[in-house]
């Protein structure tokens, strides 16, 4: 038992220690921060929002159209539109006005109002955010408001009743409902959900490929002879997978806990300095790219309890493989070539992380979260997406102990016999050979 | 307690293509310096291995002090110096000793005090110089080595065993290497060396054991194996190059059946049913000018290729020694 602890503490403490891993712990969180934060900054601080109400409006409807959508766009703080109340004559030649000044940059543009707009058909825009969607929806909700509202007046309305009607800004609410009558909102879990499953992945990769690497280099350099002379290879072995394992889930720990820290505390901090000073429609963007954060799920024991799980046993099944692999070749270059299987089986469960998050309940991402080699993948997603049967989570980690099980038994056989093979690398039938040594 | 600290019964090993190792018995009393002789492919390494447990016997009984070798803790009375050295190569010197006196079962604390003295002895700790916080690979190929013998002994092992121990050591590692064992069997220690340099063996080993093919070719005390050879090898030396008459003589293969040129002398194997006598009356008839003519022991190493010959030399393609 002191022995196991000593490789244990070995293996763990000797990666743990490196500016690597150190640097790659601390990254983790400061990456969800960007990938989160970033979409945030760039709708919520964009120059464009403010700058969109630089316009000039060449009013040529002869009905007050002009400072209706200067209201309607002064919703919003500092709007800087100003009208040019012309005839229709006079349009051309007040529009060439205006485009000098797009130009020049005094203005990002300016909008044409006529008679087409008063029916409510055809408004005119040029400027140099023409493309622009943001902006351009904006206008366009602005005209809307102001075209609506005229009418309203027209057909004799009071303008405070006009006010009150059309003060509108319904927020849709999405939520999800199950068999299990479980309610969760949409767009937080699949976030979630892929999030965990990425994350499980480049996990089981990476330090499945640590393990592969440990393996060979205790046999390149010999160490191995000395160490088995002391413990059973399976203890070395089991040692490293755990020494390991361990230096994963230190890792997956701060990723996962450093990302809730960020996104439940400085995200929405970041989120409130920005939305101060911020028009109304900026903030509604904001709002509305918030809303993935807000509706995350709470982070409940269950929740972080399930990936752990599946890690576990994944990152069991997988580092087996991969430590069965490394006892049979002699160095890192055979090593890749030999580990390609391996390596499928991982990228295939990936390739099925997309399909299984639009579509959780599917065939596919049922038979996907119950075979063992992807269900450490794809099961946490599944179940922070969709409601899963209690028999299938039974059968996918009843399915992942039986395959680890039999990974531990061929891996320790081949591993046992390939730690002292030196030169060329077995055939099939030469490790189902070694299978049968005692 | 058992006076045997090793004592292997009719052990074979089987692999695929070949035996390595044949029903070989063999018994090493405790506190003695043990050879294990044989050519490269003679199965030294499988039987080591099969002592240390790493690979298990397909028939036979290992016992050592008296236990199965199998036994809990068994192993950890046992030190190992394997062929093919090698450390982890990013671990600082003390982390890695400390790992391997912890496999060991020599607790930590322990470990750290004996880990100081060994560093000292070996001056690989000097009031100018600690190297035992560098990595392994920023030290010479020597100083590794002299890391690799502490670790080998530093749970101070009742049995020490080391495969080819003076391959790949420069001089001062050597004599190093030959003090520590001389040390070690004066403190009662069992040593066994694997080797097929037969003068490292003749000069540090009490028994040798030779193995070809995966036999056992002869073993028992070095003084027995060598009186057991004696008088039938003669050292003759002349002053100037030998006449053709005198040439002859030595030619004659019923007087002599085995000449070895040892460049200073001729070591010279007599042929069956002749005498060092009638060989001596031959070279004074052919008018030989002698500057030496005695009647030696053989050593190891004619013992050796007496016995071993040409064909147990053959299986060296094996690489399970």
């Amino acid at each position: 038992m002191g022995k196991l602890i000593a490789i244990i503490r070995r293996e763990y403490l000797e990666r743990v220690r490196t500016k690597w891993f150190v640097i790659a712990t601390l990254l983790g969180p400061v990456m969800f921060l960007l990938l989160t934060a970033l979409p945030v900054f760039l709708t919520a601080g964009t120059k464009a929002t403010a700058e969109s109400s630089n316009i000039t409006i060449i009013d040529a409807t002869g009905a007050d159209l002009g400072p209706r959508v200067v209201a309607a766009l002064s919703d919003s703080a500092g709007a800087r539109a100003t009208v040019v109340v012309v005839n229709a004559n006079e349009s051309a030649a007040a529009e060439s006005t205006a485009s000098r000044a797009v130009l020049a940059r005094q203005r990002e543009g300016y909008l044409v109002l006529d008679s087409r707009t008063m029916l409510g058909t055809k408004a005119r825009y040029a400027g140099r955010n023409s493309t622009t969607f943001r902006d351009m929806n904006r206008l366009g909700r602005a005209l809307d408001k102001a075209v609506l509202s005229q009418r309203l007046e027209r057909a004799g309305i009071d303008i405070t009743t006009i006010d009150s009607i059309m003060r509108v800004d319904v927020a849709l609410d999405k939520t999800q409902l199950s068999e299990q009558g479980r309610e969760q909102s949409g767009a937080g879990s699949r976030v979630l959900g892929l999030i965990v499953a990425f994350l499980l992945y480049t996990v089981l990769i990476i330090y499945g490929q640590t393990v592969l690497r440990s393996v060979i280099e205790e046999k390149a350099t010999r160490v191995a002879e000395v160490v088995i002379s002391s413990v059973r290879p399976e203890i070395l072995l089991a040692g490293k997978i755990i020494g390991i394992g361990g230096v994963a889930i230190t890792q997956f720990a701060v990723w996962i806990l450093g990302s809730f820290w960020i996104g439940s505390n400085v995200v929405p901090m970041i989120i409130k300095s920005k939305a101060i000073g911020m028009s109304a429609a900026a903030a509604d963007s904001v709002t509305r790219s918030n809303e993935v954060l807000t509706s995350l799920p709470t982070l409940t024991v269950g929740l972080v309890l399930i990936p752990v799980v599946f890690f576990v046993l994944g990152f069991i099944f997988y580092s087996c493989l991969y430590a069965a692999v490394g006892s049979t070749v002699n160095s890192e270059s055979e090593a890749q070539q030999a580990a390609t299987p391996v390596i499928m089986l991982l990228v295939l469960s990936a390739v099925f992380i997309q399909p299984v998050a639009f579509a959780p309940q599917s065939t596919t991402s049922v038979v996907m979260s119950l075979l063992p080699m992807s269900a450490p993948i794809v099961m946490p997603m599944r179940m922070s997406l969709a409601a899963v049967p209690a028999w299938q989570l039974a059968v996918s980690i009843g399915g992942m102990l039986v395959a680890c099980a039999a990974a531990i038994w061929f891996s320790a056989r081949i591993y046992r016999v390939g730690l002292l093979m030196y030169g060329k690398r077995p055939t099939l039938r030469e490790l189902f050979k070694w299978l049968r040594y005692s | 307690m058992s006076e045997l600290a090793i004592d292997i019964q009719g052990v074979t090993k089987r692999y695929e293509e070949h035996v390595a190792v044949r029903d070989l018995s063999l018994q090493v009393p405790r506190g003695a310096v043990y050879g294990l002789l044989g050519p490269n492919g003679a199965g030294k390494t499988t039987t080591i291995r099969m002592i240390l447990d790493i690979i298990a016997p397909d028939d036979g009984t290992i016992t050592l002090f008296g236990k199965r070798h199998t036994d809990a803790g068994v192993l950890d009375r046992i030190g190992y110096l394997p062929e093919e050295r090698g450390l982890y190569k990013k671990m600082k010197v003390r982390d890695v000793l400390k790992f391997l006196a912890e496999l060991k079962g020599v607790p930590g604390a322990e470990a750290e005090t004996r880990i100081g003295t060994w560093m000292e002895r070996m001056s690989l700790r000097t009031p100018e110089r600690d190297w035992g916080d560098k990595k392994v690979d920023e030290l010479s190929r020597g100083m590794q080595q002299k890391v690799q013998f502490i670790g080998t002994l530093l749970h101070d092992p009742d049995l020490v065993i080391l495969d080819e121990p003076f391959s790949g050591l420069d001089p001062i590692n050597a004599q190093a290497l030959k003090d520590t064992v001389v040390d070690l069997k004066a403190r009662g220690k069992t040593v066994i060396f694997s080797t097929h340099i037969m003068d490292n063996a003749e000069k540090l080993c009490d028994a040798v054991c030779i193995l070809a093919n995966g036999r056992k070719v002869l073993d028992g005390a070095v003084s027995d194996v060598k009186a057991a050879h004696a008088g039938r090898t003669v050292a003759v030396a002349f002053d100037g190059a030998p006449t053709p008459a005198v040439d002859a003589v030595l030619r004659n293969r019923n007087l002599v059946a085995n000449m070895d040129d040892q460049i200073r002398y001729l070591e010279l194997e007599l042929a069956a049913g002749a005498s060092s006598g009638e060989l001596l009356q031959q070279l004074m008839t052919a008018g030989a000018t002698l500057q030496r003519f005695e009647r030696v022991q053989p050593s190891l190493h004619r013992i050796f290729l007496e016995k071993v010959g040409a064909t147990g030399v053959e299986a060296g393609m094996s690489g399970h020694g």
